[in-house]
């Protein structure tokens, strides 16, 4: 399988703040790679770099053999790369099926074909019954459904999906999980970034830890959860124990 | 905005009246009301696509209403051409000069945009007041009237200019309606809610902004022309007046931004109540005009942000909510 | 030409009075202040009537138009600035825009376009430094005007208010969490922003005259010195006010009569052609 993503020796400062320090790392098409790390660890600062809305100080970042550094994001999502925002972003005043409409133009110039293709991306996120809903009046679970329901129509290949989880109750996170598997059950190739181990475990089988802006670990669930550096970016070294113990 | 129904039946009326109206009244002062209205129902509607639609709050449009007004003019005065040609040359001017402009404006968002704005309005004043040689300087010049000459957009009466701006805020609004229902118009809302989250889904924020502001340019400058015309005398301080920026968002931001019908609502409102405030208290008071102006602004701001139509529309909307009666 | 750089010193100075309260509001408040200049002009037509009625000294009278201005400007934030906090760009700048436009109105109303001017005992009286003329009345301004500003500063640096409205500034929830009162902390900002205003216009009275539209020319320069002394930062806005001072009057020296605004704003609109991502929030990313 092809490399969608490929990451190599990105480097980003803000001021005197090292926010992102060699990082590099690929992901393969249509895996689904979680970018995990305590709050501050540059995980956000990746995403807007991957898609251009900070430019790197130095490193390259390729998808699907294209580079993509230097181009500004509505060029970036035109090469097949989407996000969703940590905070979400929609445009407020609009109703859900607008707001969806903007991101399915990139592709279908006449409302009528976007149109259709929103209420495609709409009904799989499960917002339907919204769809003449101002955005600005959403609940929050249901703004970050639009989220993805936006990035969505714009039909990438890759999508960043940046803390979808926080906040959500079990059944809500299970829920959410099974979208992103679904997703990913399409071809797509995912970039999550979470927090919940819980989602973690169940979607992404490659995972990438940062902590203050670097790449501290690699691997899949198992090596990462046992990895003695992860342990201590998360817990402290109080929590390190000999690499032959068990997993806390 | 729904065509059909009552509100297709209430603009049919609404034309048939408006193009009645000049038969009708023949009072010229009350032409004259009229034909201000639909200019700055014109310019307000201009302003409103980059203003209303995109939030990119300019309150520097004077500089293509003068742009409009010094190309045509100085293609009439100096090379005889007619001013109908000289209007299409002022809004191709005033379109290329929101290239320029736009690049150097769009480079600052929120307030810092509309200084910067207001900065460009002010220099082409200052320039054109100062540079004697090529535009007549502060005097300005008077256009040489022929009586009626249509050829050369002069007629006796004021009819001809009514049907002239009517026509003129029909295209606006025209071009409006088309905007808000195309792929361009649902890009500038959103870059008016998010410019980020729009360049996200693939919007080229920077090339929707450029394009709208070349049409809201060509729109202003060609109402500038328009102006000269109906006065017969243009100079820096009245091409470039500040006046007309703050007019131009003024309207709208009262009758409701990012509406079709806003900019016109809003302008009959404030120019209704100027024209009052000129009959009860005459011209003598300077500045009582601008501070009801910023009365009503301030009110508008404080209290409906969204303007007359934002109002009407919540209205509306409450009534749908309401269940049906059993 | 060093005479031209002495009198844009001294003028450059009461433009730092005006430019350092937009740039206070708009780093405590985040919101530009389109009517400061109004409030200048408020503070020479305080000092106009005290000096025409009472006779009192405009630089005298600063106790009156300081006080008066704080006032006014908790009453802003009271009852208008507070209610466009957190909206978006549209209300916030047309409020204190539709203001600027009110009060300048209703001066042009109330009193008239004529030019107002206070001629004191010292409005004509230079001294003489080497070869240059340094007029009295501009160096008495530029000396308070540095006085009060190096006062801010004090304030700003070791008062817990003033602290408080630094922390606001530079992370406004941050600071809210820690108990600061937002809106304590923004009309004692607004209050400052415009006593300083009010105190720049006492402080022109003996040399320049009041007039409805006099604000405008004030506000402008103030505009340009924020913006290019980065945004919210006072002692940059100070110092730029003193180049942009400068600049202005060689301006008037080399070029022309009435280049000085034509100076302005082509140092404007170099600058956001030039570094607006220099510019904090005024720029782009």
């Amino acid at each position: 399988m092809a490399d969608a993503l490929v990451i190599q020796n990105l480097n980003k400062r803000f001021g005197g703040l090292r926010a992102v320090q060699d990082v590099s790392f690929t992901v393969r098409e249509n895996e689904t790679l979680a970018l995990i790390g305590p709050n501050g660890a540059g995980k956000t600062t990746a995403f807007n770099l991957i898609m251009g809305f900070h430019r790197p100080d130095a490193g390259s970042v390729s998808a699907f053999g294209r580079e993509m550094v230097g181009r500004r994001p509505h060029d970036v999502c035109a090469h097949g790369l989407a996000r969703t925002f940590q905070v979400a972003k929609p445009f407020g005043g609009m109703t859900v099926l607008d707001n969806v409409m903007t991101g399915a133009f990139l592709h279908d110039r006449s409302p009528g074909a976007a149109r259709e293709k929103a209420r495609e991306a709409i009904d799989f996120v499960g917002l339907s019954a919204r769809e003449k809903t101002a955005a600005r009046d959403l609940t929050t679970i249901d703004q970050r459904r639009l989220e993805m329901a936006r990035a969505l129509a714009t039909q990438p290949r890759l999508l960043l999906l940046d803390e979808v989880m926080a906040g959500l109750n079990p059944a809500e996170v299970d829920q959410a999980v099974a979208l992103v598997g679904k997703l990913s059950g399409r071809g797509l190739t995912i970039v999550i970034v979470e927090h919940l181990m819980r989602a973690i475990m169940a979607l992404a089988r490659h995972i990438v830890v940062l902590d203050h802006g670097q790449k501290i670990a690699e691997g899949s669930p198992k090596e990462i959860v046992e990895n003695p550096e992860v342990i201590r970016a998360y817990l402290g070294s109080g929590y390190v124990r000999a690499p032959a113990g068990t997993a806390p | 905005m729904q065509l059909r129904g009552w509100g297709g039946l209430v603009l049919a009326i609404a034309i048939v009246v408006m193009v009645a109206l000049p038969l009708v009244i023949k009072n010229a002062f009350a032409i004259d009301i009229l034909i201000r209205i639909l200019l700055f129902a014109f310019i307000g509607t201009a302003w409103n696509l980059l203003g209303g639609y995109a939030k990119q709050l300019s309150l520097g449009h004077a500089a293509f209403f003068g742009l409009g007004a010094y190309t045509s003019t100085l293609l009439q005065i100096d090379l005889g051409i007619s001013p109908w040609i000289g209007m299409a040359a002022g809004g191709v001017v005033g379109m290329l000069a929101s290239l320029p402009i736009g690049w150097l404006c769009f480079r600052l968002r929120g307030p810092y945009f509309a200084i910067a704005t207001i900065a460009t309005a002010q220099v082409l004043m200052l320039v054109f007041l100062k540079f004697r040689d090529f535009a007549w300087g502060a005097e300005g010049t008077t256009i040489p009237n022929f009586g009626d000459a249509p050829l050369m957009m002069q007629f006796e009466g004021k009819a001809p200019y009514y049907y002239i701006v009517l026509g003129l805020l029909a295209a606006a609004l025209a071009i409006t309606a088309w905007v808000e229902r195309s792929r361009i118009g649902y890009y500038l809302v959103a870059i008016g809610e998010d410019e980020d989250a729009a360049e996200a889904v693939g919007i080229n924020v920077a090339r929707v902004k450029r394009n709208i502001y070349m049409i809201s340019s060509f729109l202003t400058a060609l109402a500038g022309t328009f102006y000269t015309q109906y006065i017969y005398f243009i100079d820096p301080q009245t091409a470039f007046n500040f006046s007309v920026s703050i007019e131009a968002a003024l309207v709208s931001i009262v009758g409701g931004v990012g509406t079709l019908w806003g900019p016109l609502i809003g302008t009959v409102l404030l120019e209704t109540t100027s024209a009052l405030l000129q009959s009860w208290l005459g011209n003598s008071i300077g500045g009582v005009q601008l501070t009801v102006y910023s009365l009503i602004l301030m009110a508008v701001i404080l209290w409906k942000p969204t303007g007359i139509m934002g109002y009407v529309a919540e209205v509306y909307a409450r009534r749908r909510a309401r269940p049906a009666k059993a | 030409m060093a005479q031209a750089v002495i009198n844009g010193l001294l003028i450059g100075g009461v433009y730092a009075l005006v430019s350092i309260g937009v740039t206070l509001i708009f780093g405590v408040v985040k919101i530009v202040n389109f009517a400061q200049g109004e409030f200048v002009m408020i503070g020479m037509y305080i000092s106009y009537f005290l000096a025409t009625q009472f006779g009192i000294d405009p630089v005298v009278s600063l106790l009156v138009s300081m006080p008066a201005l704080f006032v006014i400007g908790v009453l802003v934030q009271h009852f208008l600035i507070r209610r466009v906090l957190g909206l978006n760009d549209l209300p916030q700048i047309f409020l204190t825009f539709a203001l600027s436009l009110l009060i300048l109105n209703l001066a042009l109303m109330l009193f008239t376009a004529n030019y107002r001017t206070v001629h004191t005992s010292y409005s004509d009286e230079v001294f003489h430094l080497g070869g240059l003329i340094v007029p009295v009345a501009k160096l008495i301004a530029f000396v308070l005007a540095m006085v009060l500003s190096g006062g801010l500063w004090v304030f700003l640096h070791t008062t817990d208010l003033g602290k408080a409205m630094r922390a606001a500034s530079q992370n406004r929830d941050v600071a809210q969490l820690m108990g600061i009162n937002p809106n304590r902390v923004f009309a004692v900002a607004l209050g400052i922003a415009l006593a300083l205003a009010g105190a720049a216009g006492s402080l022109l009275m003996p040399f320049y005259p009041a007039y409805p539209l006099v604000g405008q020319v004030f506000v402008l320069m103030a505009f340009v010195a924020v913006v290019l002394g980065t945004l919210g930062n006072v002692i940059g806005a100070l110092i730029a006010s003193l180049l942009m001072g400068v600049a202005e009057s060689l301006g008037i020296q080399f070029i022309g009569a009435d280049s000085g605004l034509i100076v302005v704003f082509v140092l404007l609109l170099t600058t956001l052609a030039v570094r607006p991502s220099g510019l904090a929030g005024g720029g782009r990313r």
